[in-house]
């Protein structure tokens, strides 16, 4: 299995080679075997390739903090879902999820959205909905205004297209 | 599991004015409760003293383990009935631990009215007894009550699910192997009588405590006899001649030293093996779901943010995120217990509704407990849907979820309207539990609807009639039935008439949930299967 973190900022690629009867780490293409010896006075206590090594470690969520050798390190490991990032979901178009009518715009053509930013309000079957921007980008039209009603799947907002790469 | 990301702004006005709006609620609600719970008239609380008695609440919180938490049920039953005179529906229900036992308590308030039942008491015991019964929890009965509350009787005594179905369920709990114990602290008369006498166990105070099935005034008029409490059913003769009790105690607090100590014999009974990990509490601050509620019922919210601030480390892996996006499903854990979650982001639509299905089947065939977060005005209406068979995939949302083996429990955090209700575990549909946050509205439709309906039905009574057509008069009814109807969606008229378990002020929803589910596990899974799904 591969992990991905950071230590201090750096990053570092690890993949775990076996677990038994000792730990065969690759770390950045160098190979490793760790050997775990257990805690004295609260520190835990490991041997890599012959050498021994004190720490103590303290977990919160996906970031560890580590003391090791008189240095506090920060190490945060990386969720393999959130390094893909939500990259195929980001569209130009803001679409209806459901029929209804406009009740509030509030940004304009031209302006700058946040991912995630409430672009306009809805109503349908008597409940408020905030449509959001899929993506960061300029809002190019408004399809549609207040009090104009739509149908599912109406194309109510498009966002100006973003340059390609190529 | 990915943590959620919340879009939330705590700095923005909308947040701010929510959070002061949701603030003034549950201030509100912490004044209902504490009002329930101890304020009684300087009469009542003088005559539990004078008879050497304690108030039902101390004998509660002596009774359970010191430091433990108490999950107390239904606090404010029936306070929108009787005009407010039975507080709580004069009974005390929770779920605590006594002797490292998980049970559940009943106990009579003997400081209203001697603790005579009212209808809703009654229903609040049958409910904590059919508690007992989906969840196996051995129950503890305090028993102090004066008996049926006389003026209202027909609505106590004779029907399906009033006062013998206490009875029957003692029955059917001692022959399922879960256990209950009484303490008798009062006089138990006529069917009051059976609660201590269908009982496994009971302890009964020398003094005050008595069991009989009929009472010395009662006596003398049927039969002449002149017979005192004591002889008639007191302790010494209930313990040493007839055996309808089994252990006397000098005092409240020996009886209850005695429960503890014969609670501490008890089998403890083996949960299922739900999948669990390591609890973490949720990475975002749960207090701000004050600032996620949105103030107004035809406001929506991303049900995400209120799922990040339940489960365990705000992790939520979500199954379908693209499809049928009006219902969020998905896993996480709370109290490390993994929970499978359907939680509304608008109208169920088609998609919506099969999406919920098919994760509630994963859910049954995963063994995972299933966890239902409220905020729906119903399945969508109009010829459109109705020809893509909304109504037949609504169906077979109501099946699956009706037919589910794992166990249930439900939030109502904001709207539940219509079929919308049914289909995401509204109480007919016997959830393990059901608790309500403080603005929640339940209803068949929402109030503005429901009002103008009416309306519209009134002017067409009239033209019908060739009556005059009266703006004023209709304008009156209007305001007339809003008023009325409002007060009927309000989450305190829900609790009022036990259709759930209790208000939560909503930061409190993860321990409510995490102490529920604990809970449950003590009962085996139901029965797998479904009926006929209409395709």
């Amino acid at each position: 299995m591969a992990l991905k973190l950071t230590m201090d900022d750096t990053a570092y690629a690890l993949d775990i080679e076996s677990l038994r009867p000792e730990l065969k780490v690759e770390i950045d293409g160098r190979k490793r075997s760790v050997i775990d010896e257990g805690t004295r006075d609260g520190f835990r206590i490991i041997e890599i390739d012959g050498r021994h090594f004190e720490f103590s470690q303290a977990r919160d969520g996906n970031r560890v903090f580590l003391r090791l050798g008189g240095r506090n390190w920060i190490i945060d490991l990386i969720d393999p879902r959130d390094a893909a990032g939500e990259a195929g979901n980001a569209t130009d178009e803001i679409r209806a999820p459901m029929p209804g009518a406009v009740v509030t715009v509030h940004k304009e053509a031209g302006s700058d959205v946040k991912h995630g930013e409430t672009v306009l309000t809805i109503e349908s079957m008597k409940l408020q909905t905030n449509l959001v921007s899929p993506r960061d980008g300029i809002i190019a039209s408004f399809l549609k205004s207040v009090d104009d009603t739509f149908e599912k799947d109406e194309v109510i907002v498009t966002l100006e297209t973003e340059a390609s790469d190529a | 599991m990915r943590r959620i990301q919340s879009a939330i702004n705590t700095a923005s006005p909308d947040f701010r004015q929510n959070r002061d709006h949701y603030r003034r609620l549950v201030a509100e609600l912490h004044e209902k409760q504490s009002t329930a719970r101890h304020a009684r008239p300087e009469r009542d609380i003088a005559r539990l003293e004078r008879q050497g008695k304690m108030l039902p609440r101390e004998r509660v919180e002596k009774l359970l383990d010191p430091g433990t938490p108490f999950l107390e049920l239904s606090t404010l039953a029936a306070n929108m009935d009787y005009e407010g005179e039975s507080p709580g529906a004069s009974i005390i229900t929770g779920i605590g631990i006594v002797s490292g036992r998980e049970v559940i308590i009943h106990a009579d308030d003997s400081s209203i009215k001697g603790g005579a039942w009212y209808p809703l008491s009654v229903k609040k015991i049958i409910r904590c007894l059919d508690i007992a019964l989906e969840n196996h929890l051995p129950v503890i009965h305090l028993c102090d009550s004066a008996g049926g509350f006389l003026p209202l009787q027909s609505e106590v005594f004779p029907d399906r699910h009033m006062a013998g179905r206490i009875f029957r369920n003692q029955c059917l709990l001692s022959k399922a192997g879960i256990k209950q114990l009484s303490l008798v602290f009062g006089q138990c008369t006529a069917g009051g009588a059976y609660i201590p006498g269908l009982s496994d166990y009971n302890v009964i105070v020398r003094g005050t405590g008595a069991v009989f099935l009929g009472g010395p005034p009662l006596v003398k008029a049927a039969t002449g006899e002149e017979v005192g409490v004591e002889e008639l059913g007191g302790a010494d003769m209930h313990t040493s001649v007839s055996g309808t009790c089994d252990y006397p105690a000098a005092s409240e607090e020996e009886a209850i030293a005695i429960g503890r100590e014969i609670v501490a014999q008890w089998d403890r009974p083996q949960k299922w093996a739900c999948q669990r990990e390591e609890p973490a509490d949720p990475y975002y601050d749960p207090e701000e779901l004050y600032g996620i509620l949105p103030d107004d019922i035809k406001k929506g919210f991303d049900i995400r943010e209120v799922i990040a601030r339940i489960v365990d480390g705000s992790r939520f892996h979500e199954y379908q995120p693209n499809y049928g996006t009006t219902l969020v499903c998905g896993f996480a854990n709370i109290w490390g217990w993994k929970v499978g979650i359907l939680g509304n982001n608008g109208v169920l639509f088609n998609d919506s509704s099969l999406k919920g299905a098919h994760f509630m089947e994963l859910c049954n065939q995963n063994n995972t407990p299933l966890v239902f977060l409220q905020n729906i005005t119903g399945y969508m209406i109009g010829q459109a849907y109705e020809r893509r068979g909304i109504t037949k995939d609504g169906a077979k949302m109501i099946m699956a979820q009706t037919c589910s083996r794992v166990p249930k429990f439900t939030v109502m955090c904001h709207g539940s309207f219509g079929a919308g209700n049914y289909g995401m575990c509204g109480r007919a549909f016997d959830g393990r539990f059901l608790f309500g946050w403080p603005g929640h509205q339940i209803g068949v439709m929402g109030g503005e609807q429901a009002t103008n309906t009416l309306a519209d039905v009134k002017i067409a009574q009239m033209r019908r009639n060739g009556e005059t057509f009266d703006p004023e008069v209709i304008e009156e009814l209007r305001e007339t039935t809003q008023s009325a109807y409002l007060e009927q969606l309000s989450a305190y008229y829900s609790t009022s008439q036990i259709w759930d378990d209790g208000i939560l002020d909503p930061v409190d929803t993860r321990n409510a949930l995490g102490m529920a589910i604990t809970s449950s596990l003590n009962a085996p899974l139901g029965d797998s299967g479904y009926g006929v799904f209409r395709f």
